[in-house]
């Protein structure tokens, strides 16, 4: 496994794309936050006529849920990363070269699914330091930092999600700019069509169990939360069934990738 | 002695198209194993399906006798169709890459470098590279850990006439060194100047295969020209070492067994009291019969 790592990381460490988009991320991902914390982006208005609602939920335990959110929208962008990375194999052909070279065809897909896995990992830990470090600052004490801590294994499943799913789609497609296209428009448009449709026809929300939809129940948007806690609604679908399904979504993934990679010719 | 390679009843379509029907054979340790074929007659479906990049529709393939196939290929050098690398790493770079899969205990990065011509500029992106480099350091990544087998695709690409001078010099280098090369190539001349060993394809149908003096036999053509040009083909069809005759524009043309020249048809002629008007000996290139293998 660590062999497999250490290849993929000869192809990574000097290529530039890799460095700016992970860099971007982490620099980015605290500034949004930071910003919406200190009430600098506000919902409608701007400067002082906007209404803050957001400001108290980087205290603990809310802290969690909150950077949660705001991730999974910095995840697709790490997404896109992953499809650069994957059908670079292809049109460089290095995928063939790596096989010609001795790893088997399922090594290769191996190389790959660790990868998603060990961003997964990094971006969560990343997340975590992001977490205690707000969640610090603004509540001024370590109290209540424990009591949310599902919602980084939420985020850590969400990034499977989404990264699994592009992995996927960059072996089935195999060139980068129909790969990303679809990925973006299937994320922002074709599933809230789908889950808009689904939704209004079931008697549950059964679309929003979709591929991507299904890990972002798992962090919701914050202010709906509370609406939610106000007006005392129960979720028709459990964060069990949520979680039990994206992880449902991921083997999908992971078998859909295999069979592709054992037949096709390269 | 164990082949390196033997390949049984192999064959592949893409589509309607049949790339490859059934074609079996051997390649013998030590050889320079040519696979020679015009375009599209699916040398390098061949090369790929025996590297694992295509799945075969049917036959199966073992090297040394069976070990497992991506073990294997790590103990070969091989170079598919195009030079394959990271655009944006150096070739330096890339070289380690090829060489982590291959597991190599040692960093000869230096010398196969060294050995294409490329020692000045390894620190250079791949993408920078001419095309002629980018095949060089093609070769360069099937040389590292001096691999006892050598697959190459087209080897010569791209090259200049000092770079495909300088590959041949390489391949007769590696093949005294007791090396298998295996090699893939439409450039009959490259062929024939470096092979032991041949297998010609045709459309996915294997034409001929074994050593170079047996399948591509040279067989001489003999003119000959007499007064009476209906009882010379009749005299001559029953002489001995004569394996066909035929008539073309008024001279009668003899394909010969080895053995029997124009010394032995003009005294088997005398013999039976006839005088020739023509006698001339034609050498048969390996073009020609490479031709005629391959085009009708």
């Amino acid at each position: 496994m660590l062999a497999l790592l250490s290849i993929e990381w000869l192809k990574l460490r000097k290529y530039r794309t890799f460095w700016v988009l992970l860099g971007l991320f982490a620099l980015l991902l605290p500034l949004w936050n930071y910003e919406i914390a200190s009430g600098v982006l506000k919902l409608g208005g701007s400067g002082k006529d906007g209404i803050n609602l957001l400001n108290t939920a980087y205290s603990f335990p809310e802290v969690w849920a909150n950077l949660g959110f705001w991730g999974s929208i910095f995840i697709l962008f790490l997404s896109i990363l992953v499809i650069i990375i994957t059908t670079n194999e292809y049109s460089f052909r290095t995928n063939r070269q790596n096989v010609i070279d001795g790893l088997t065809r399922m090594q290769f897909f191996h190389t790959k699914v660790l990868l998603v896995v060990t961003f997964s990992l990094i971006i969560t830990l990343y997340f975590l330091l992001l977490g205690v470090l707000f969640g610090k600052g603004y509540s001024g004490s370590f109290s209540g930092a424990f009591s949310d801590l599902k919602s980084v294994f939420y985020f850590f499943v969400m990034c499977l999600d989404y990264m699994g799913l592009a992995l996927l789609l960059s072996f089935a497609i195999k060139r980068s700019g129909l790969a990303i296209g679809l990925f973006l428009l299937y994320s922002m448009i074709i599933e809230n069509i789908a889950k808009g449709i689904i939704n209004s026809y079931a008697d549950a929300p059964y679309g929003n169990l979709l591929m991507l939809q299904c890990s972002d129940e798992l962090l919701p948007f914050p202010l709906m939360m509370m609406t939610k806690a106000i007006i005392s609604q129960v979720d028709k679908i459990s964060k069990e069934t949520y979680l039990a399904v994206t992880l449902g979504w991921c083997a999908v993934y992971y078998f859909a990738g295999r069979a592709i990679l054992r037949r096709n010719d390269w | 002695m164990q082949p390196i390679l033997s390949i049984q009843n192999i064959s592949k379509s893409y589509g309607p198209v049949r790339a490859l029907n059934g074609v079996s054979f051997d390649v013998p340790e030590s050889s320079v194993f040519g696979i020679l074929g015009p375009n599209g007659s699916g040398k390098t479906t061949m090369l790929g399906i025996i590297l694992d990049v295509l799945v075969a529709a049917g036959g199966t393939y073992s090297w040394f006798g069976g070990i497992p196939h991506a073990e294997a290929r790590r103990r070969i050098g091989s170079l598919l169709e195009t030079p394959n690398f990271y655009h944006y790493l150096s070739g330096y770079d890339n070289l380690k890459i090829n060489a982590t899969i291959r597991q190599l205990k040692e960093d000869d990065r230096d010398r196969v470098l060294k050995q294409v011509g490329l020692l000045e500029r390894k620190h250079s992106k791949f993408q920078t590279y001419s095309l002629g480099m980018k095949q060089r350091l093609a070769i360069g990544a099937a040389l590292l850990g001096q691999p006892k087998v050598l697959v190459l695709d087209e080897p010569t690409n791209g090259l200049d006439p000092a770079g495909i001078a300088e590959i041949r010099d390489l391949i007769r280098t590696l093949h005294r060194q007791g090396i298998t090369i295996i090699i893939a190539s439409h450039l009959l001349d490259e062929v024939e100047k470096v092979c032991t060993h041949v297998a010609i394809l045709k459309r996915g149908d294997l034409l001929v295969h074994g050593p170079v003096n047996e399948a591509l036999r040279n067989e001489d053509v003999i003119e000959v020209r007499a007064t009476d040009m209906h009882a010379l083909e009749e005299a001559l069809k029953q002489m001995a070492g004569i394996s066909s005759t035929k008539i073309s524009e008024g001279t009668l043309l003899l394909a010969c067994e080895q053995g029997t020249g124009p010394v032995q048809v003009n005294e088997y002629c005398i013999s039976k009291g006839i005088v020739l008007s023509h006698l001339l000996l034609k050498k048969k290139s390996l073009e020609t019969k490479f031709m005629e293998l391959t085009n009708n």
